[in-house]
Parts: C-alpha cells; structure tokens; sequence
C-alpha cells in the first residue's frame, strides 16, 4: 500500500472524472424529474436503460451507426414506457410492481439476448460498434488543464447537462411545464382547470422513457465501450434519490447528481492505494442517504422558519385589528 | 374493518388472467425454439412432485413469506419499505457471525443465531425508519441505497474477513449446534419453516386483533387524523419499521441456520423482492400473503427444476415470471377478463372496491 497522497487525489483531473461518472445519472434524473412531475414514481428507469444499453450496442455493432444506435434504443425505451402507462393508466396496475417487474425482465432479458443471440455470458464487447462521438476542442490543445477540463467528453455527456438545464427551463417557464407541475401537485385540480391529465401523465411516462433510454445509450456506448449484466448497478434509482434531494427542482437535482459523479470517482482513486473494493462500490449509496438527509432535514428547516414568521405575523395583524 | 363488497366474476377473472399469462409465456417459450408444454410440464414437476421438488419450494417459500409480511406490514402505515433485502443480508450475516461461536450448545447457540439475525435486521431496518420519521426523508429511495450496500458489506465479510481457504466465495460452515435439521433431504428445506407458522399467527394477531394494530392501520388511512386523536403517529411508523425489520432479519438468519449453513456473497438476488411482489399481489393482506407467497416460491422451484431437466435457458424463466405477475397483478385485466363473460360489467360493485 502506498502512502496517500491527497495532491494525487484532489488534482484538477478529478473534474473531469466527476462530470464523466456523474453524466449517466444526470441523463436519468432528468426522466425521473418527468415523471415525478406527473405524480408517477418511476422506478422502471434502471429497467429501461438496461435495455437501453444493449440494444443500442447491438444496432451500433449492426449498423456500424451511432445515430441508428440511439434512435433504436430510444425507440425500445419509448415503447417500454408506453406499455407502462397504458397499464398503469388504463387498466390501473400498481406502479410500484410495474416498475419492479420491468427491472426484473431487464436483468433476465439482457441476460438471455446476450446468451441466444451472441453467445456470451457477462459482458458483449463488440468490436467493431461506433461509439458515441468524443468532442476535443483543439484551440485547448495545448493547455493540459482547460483540455482535460472542457474538451474530451462524449456527445451525450455534454447533452444531459444540456437536457437538465432545458429541463429546468421547460418545468418552470413554459406552459407546458406548469401544467405538468399542476398535475403533479394536485391532480383534482388540474383536471377542475381542464387538464387532459391522462394525457400528460401517458406523454410524461412516455418521455420520461426517452430519456432512460439516452442513459442507457450512454453507459454502453460512452460511459464505456461494452455491455455487461446489471452494468446499470442501481443509477436508475439513485436518479430517483437525486430527484428527491432536489425535490424536483432540476438544479439542485444535478447537485446531488455531482456529488454521486465525485464519490464515485473519487473512490476509484482510493481503490489504487488498496482501499477495499466493497468499501469504494458503497460510496455513492452512503453518499446518497447523507444528502438526501441532510436536504430534507436543511428543508425541514426553513419550513418551520416561515411557519413561525406566519404565526408571528398572523398574531400581529390580530393585535393590530381590534375588534 | 367493514367488508369489501364481493364483485363478480373476480375469482374467474383470477383465473383467466393466470391462464392468460400462462399462454402468453408459452407463446414467447415457443419463439425462442422450445417446446412450451414440455416446460410447463417440467416446471410442475420442479415445484411439486418429488421430495427433493416440494423440499425446494418450501426452502424457496420461507424468505420469499418473511420479506413480503416485512413489507406488507410496513405498507399498512404507508412506509414503502423496498429495504427488506438489506436486512435479509443482515441478518444472515450476524447469523452467521454467531454461527461460527464453537462450543455452545444447540439449545443456546439457535435461538441466539436468531436473535443476532433479528437484532442485525431490526437495526439495519430502522435507520432509514429513523430518517424518515426525524426528517421526512424519502424511504423508497433510502431503502434501496441501503440494500445496494448491506450486499456490498455481506460480499466484504465474505471475502475479507472470513475468508475460506477455498475458492468459493462463502464463509465457513457455521456450527453444528447452530444448524436446524434437513427435512426432506436431499433439498434444502429445514425444520426452521415450522417458524414461520408462529411468525404469520403473530402478525395476523398484531396487526388485526390488537391496538397497536389499529393505530398501525389508521395511521396509514390518514396520519393527521391519527394525530389528532392522539396516537403518535411517527412513533407507530417506527416501531412497525423495527418490527418489519426484524423479520427480515429473521428471514436471513433462517436462510444462514436452515437451508445454506453460511453465507454466499450475494446468495439473495433480490428474493426480498419476489417478497414485496407477493405482498402486493396480495394486496398487502398478511392472511393471503401465505398463499401468494407460496405461488411464487413454487414458481421459482419450478424453474430451477426446469433448468436442471431442460435445455431451456434459466434467463429465459427468470424474464418470464415478472411478466406473469405482471399480468396477474394487473387489477384491470382481471376485471376485464372476468366481465367478458358476463352480461352486464358489474360497474357499481368496482367504484365500491376503490372507494
């Protein structure tokens, strides 16, 4: 074991690194957003990038296309959510086992496409799959700290964070975004105001679903260059923890999603001076609770600060009217 | 509790829905180039016939029972425990721990397994409960995180701590004195299943019969209420948070003590689940659980029977069984079904059910 050297750890790389492992999280929190904003508590998510990830390497490896690649994965991921909300919607299934029996068909599925249809157990590593384009700007060339900071992403990590920021504007200043925010705060009155509520609930299951499937694109054709079984290991509900610490506010969503991006990179560098293995995978789940904890508890907070500043005032516009 | 009123064509509509997922199975059996009868038939064979088959699905049924009361009993007070796994994990592991203690006599060393089991379950449950209750944080995702890394601590225990000379990766084999008997060799199952009839005639009464029972319900019809006549309503989500734990824990100290006398990294793979899935499929009623429960674990059996007999791949079952339960639970395609063959759709009798 060597000795720990902190210059190591925290250097000017380490950005990088954050924005690259935190970029499929962001990508699904931005469907988890959706969906929460719908009232519908998506926890298919993890199920759909499964999915997502080998189909979208399969087409690649087929097509030679990356283009063909997310199209088709965003396909399968649009179809999936659609079958979700119709049974949801229509014929009243329980979310919660809808999304519970998706992931389960993911894990089995994958696994059996991967043994009938390529032989392989474990992991696909076609070789001759396009990934997703890398974006170098070459006027950093030169600067090895800009570079490693601004220049060398993937197409699709530079698009979730260009889709939560969207997201962001979208929620909250479009109308559109307020009627899907009404459904989600009070779905009588939404419908009083004359909110199609089915179809926003059905449309936000369905985009929700797009989005999976661009994360799971990303992890097999970005993230890395390969598939293995289970490779999603439970982005798909740290996503919906994400949504959570944010309360569903897309900014402080990516927040959390930054800090699961830093613990995850930062425990692949404590790896290397023999820290155990277990011990580093847990990182970003303990990292998890604590933020959502320590959000919900700052939320608690400054609820019950306004709550005290109403009474006050309510007792002073009682003293101040007599009657 | 006031009666649901009974609607019509419900059971045949049960039925016909298993009988639907069943023919849906077969057909997608049959695309990927086998022959669905020959599996079907074997998958009955799997669950039932023969000792080594019936020994299986009760060794199956066991964790698949404990986990859904564990989640059923928390869904009561509207707590949505997806943690069970974790405390499974848990509970096997400090099983095992007091498992290995050499020297004590069977009498001692089993129910101190269990309590170890129980305690290890109870505490690993609680703490999200605690999160939850000091500062409203969102169990369903908690829960999750803490069943990513109870398996990640199992799998550390296994490797790094208790080390086997051997190439597998599990822990020693517990002691004798901390090892319920086989029945129905040469499966799995042990005597530690008589447990559960305890565990079950426990929950029922404790959540049916008692005080604490009704506050734990009317706590999940409305928790305002319930605060307003004066139960302290987070300290019943609390205490039902614990006890759903302690099954859990309890769930993985049989698993450690009755069927594997050990504990294999990642021996669970999401059986808490299949637990939470009979539960809901039971509508959360602790009576039908068993039932469910059971259908399940015979499920499962059977499909290990299948994989031993056939050539059908096990990825192809383990796809297969979510899709069943999906349209099993499906609440609408059951109604549907069942109205199909009846003159008139019982219109009135469903509002009553959902109101």
């Amino acid at each position: 074991m060597t000795t720990l050297n902190l210059g190591d750890i925290f250097s000017y790389q380490l950005i990088h690194a954050t924005l690259r492992s935190s970029a499929p999280i962001v990508m699904a929190v931005v469907a988890a957003i959706i969906s929460k904003h719908a009232n519908v508590f998506n926890l298919a998510i993890e199920g759909i990038m499964l999915f997502a990830a080998l189909i979208s390497i399969t087409v690649s490896a087929a097509t030679g296309s990356w283009v063909l690649a997310l199209l088709a994965a965003v396909a399968a991921g649009m179809l999936i959510s659609l079958l979700i909300g119709l049974a949801h919607l229509k014929l009243s299934a329980n979310i919660l086992i809808l999304g519970f029996s998706i992931n389960a068909i993911a894990q089995g599925g994958t696994r059996l496409m991967m043994q009938e249809f390529f032989g392989t157990v474990g992991s696909y590593a076609p070789k001759e799959m396009a990934p997703f384009p890398r974006l170098n700007i070459a006027a950093l060339d030169g600067h090895p700290v800009l570079s490693s900071i601004f220049s060398g992403y993937s197409l699709m990590e530079i698009l979730s964070f260009v889709c939560i920021l969207l997201l962001w504007v979208v929620l909250y200043k479009t109308k559109t975004g307020l009627r899907l925010r009404s459904v989600g705060l009070n779905e009588t009155a939404a419908r009083t105001a004359g909110v199609n509520t089915y179809r926003v609930k059905l449309g936000a299951i369905v985009v929700s679903g797009i989005f999976a499937a661009m994360a799971g694109a990303h992890l097999s054709m970005g993230y890395t260059n390969m598939f293995a079984e289970g490779m999603t290991s439970g982005r798909g509900f740290m996503a919906n923890a994400a949504m959570n610490f944010g309360g569903g506010n897309p900014l402080n969503a990516l927040l959390g999603c930054l800090v699961f991006g830093l613990s995850e990179s930062l425990g692949a560098r404590l790896q290397s001076y023999g820290f155990p293995n277990q011990f580093v995978l847990m990182m970003p789940y303990i990292v998890t609770v604590v933020i959502l904890t320590f959000s919900m508890a700052g939320q608690q907070r400054t609820q019950r600060k306004e709550k005290l500043r109403e009474l006050k005032k309510h007792r002073e516009d009682l003293s101040g009217a007599p009657r | 509790m006031p009666k649901l009123p009974k609607v019509r064509g419900e059971s045949l509509g049960t039925i016909l829905s298993v009988v639907l997922a069943f023919a849906v199975g077969g057909l997608m059996i049959l695309l990927m180039g086998y022959d669905p009868v020959e599996a079907y038939v074997e998958l009955f064979k799997g669950a039932f016939v023969g000792k080594f088959s019936i020994g299986t699905t009760l060794e199956k049924f066991s964790p698949i029972l404990l986990t859904g009361i564990g989640y059923a009993v928390c869904v009561q007070t509207k707590y949505f425990n997806l943690g069970m796994e974790g405390c499974l994990y848990m509970g096997a592991v400090a099983a095992a721990g007091i498992g290995l203690i050499p020297g004590l006599p069977a009498v001692v060393h089993i129910p101190l397994g269990l309590l170890g089991g129980i305690l290890a379950g109870t505490v690993w449950g609680a703490i999200p409960g605690a999160l939850r209750v000091k500062y409203n944080v969102n169990e369903a995702c908690s829960t999750i995180m803490f069943n990513y890394t109870a398996t990640l601590l199992t799998s550390f225990m296994v490797f790094n701590v208790w080390r086997e000379v051997t190439a597998v990766s599990r822990t020693p084999i517990i002691e004798k004195s901390a090892q319920f008997t086989k029945i129905l060799k040469p499966s799995r199952a042990s005597t530690a299943i008589f447990l559960l009839v305890f565990v079950v005639a426990v929950m029922v009464w404790l959540v049916y019969k008692t005080n604490f029972g009704f506050k734990l319900r009317a706590t999940g019809h409305n928790m305002f209420f319930s605060n307003y006549v004066g139960f302290d309503a987070k300290k019943t989500v609390f205490l039902t948070v614990c006890i759903s734990g302690a099954i859990g824990g309890l769930a993985g100290a049989m698993e450690t003590m009755g069927v594997f006398y050990c504990v294999w990294d990642n021996f669970s793979m999401g059986t808490a689940f299949d637990g939470m899935l009979a539960s809901l499929i039971a509508k959360n009623d602790i009576r039908k659980l068993p039932f469910t429960a059971f259908v399940l674990a015979a499920l499962r059996a059977g499909a290990q029977g299948l994989e031993r007999v056939t050539n059908v791949p096990k990825a192809l079952v383990t796809t297969l069984v979510p899709m069943i339960i999906i349209l099993i639970s499906v609440d609408g395609i059951r109604d549907l079904l069942g109205s199909l063959f009846q003159k008139k759709a019982p219109q009135e009798a469903q509002e009553g059910v959902q109101g």
